[in-house]
């Protein structure tokens, strides 16, 4: 197998081979940030909107924004996270895409 | 008891009825404006909100994403001019409609330092009021999409 062929990917990264060493990526987190004005119902809308995420899941996300200053709503690969925060700063929240630590 | 006058009613053809009143439609007509002329302006005061960074600990967001976000917004904000007069929206205009309302709310609190809930309080009762139509707006067209 060359060395950095993909092993398979997943949402949350792609392990490569570098000289019979197994490197996993780090994944990008999509993270959207509170504000004191935008209505919690909205945030719940746009969450199901662009990720289809269940009415539980977008609501806890939701709480978390509220609650903790921010929540990673998405992981995975840097090109869909990157999509993923273009579709909720179009929709008006505040996003952003950073490296999982 | 009698029921509040609801602004925006989900029909069961799936459509989205528009019950604003000549007010409600220049608040909504002036948030859609701004916006619009936002996209167009890099001088006008909502654009660093429609610029907001994607990737911070890059020196530089990938111009693909940064083009598509300002189409894609800008798209939003035309349809919702153009369906401003409407008494019904379909999915779509709905969604443009909500989305451009929360941009125009976002948009107003960062122009308007308005970052915390003190300062929210604390601001003058024009900018108040209109901060308070946008969310009541958003939060019942939320409850039809």
């Amino acid at each position: 197998m060359d060395a950095g062929e993909p092993l398979g990917g997943t949402t949350t990264g792609t392990d490569v081979i570098t000289e019979n060493v197994v490197v996993a990526k780090r994944p990008w987190n999509v993270v959207v940030w509170n504000d004191p004005v935008t209505p919690m119902s909205v945030v719940v809308v746009i969450f199901k909107r662009i990720f289809g995420y269940s009415d539980n899941k977008a609501t806890q996300l939701m709480m978390t924004v509220h609650h903790e200053g921010r929540a990673i709503v998405w992981s995975g690969q840097r090109d869909r996270a990157q999509v993923y925060c273009v579709k909720l700063q179009v929709a008006g929240l505040q996003s952003t895409i950073e490296q999982d630590e | 008891m009698v029921g509040r006058h609801r602004m925006f009613v989900r029909r069961r053809d799936g459509r989205v009825e528009v019950r604003l009143n000549d007010l409600g439609r220049a608040v909504a007509r002036e948030a859609f404006g701004h916006v619009v002329a936002a996209q167009q302006d890099p001088d006008h005061e909502w654009h660093v909100t429609l610029s907001a960074p994607i990737d911070p600990s890059s020196d530089q967001d990938d111009p693909l994403a940064t083009l598509t976000r300002q189409n894609e917004t800008s798209n939003n904000a035309e349809l919702a001019v153009m369906t401003l007069n409407e008494q019904f929206l379909n999915d779509a205009e709905a969604w443009a409609w909500l989305s451009t309302l929360q941009v125009a709310l976002r948009a107003t609190a960062v122009a308007n330092g308005l970052l915390s809930d003190e300062k929210l309080a604390a601001c003058d009762p024009e900018l108040m009021n209109f901060v308070r139509t946008l969310q009541s707006f958003l939060f019942e067209l939320a409850e039809c999409l």
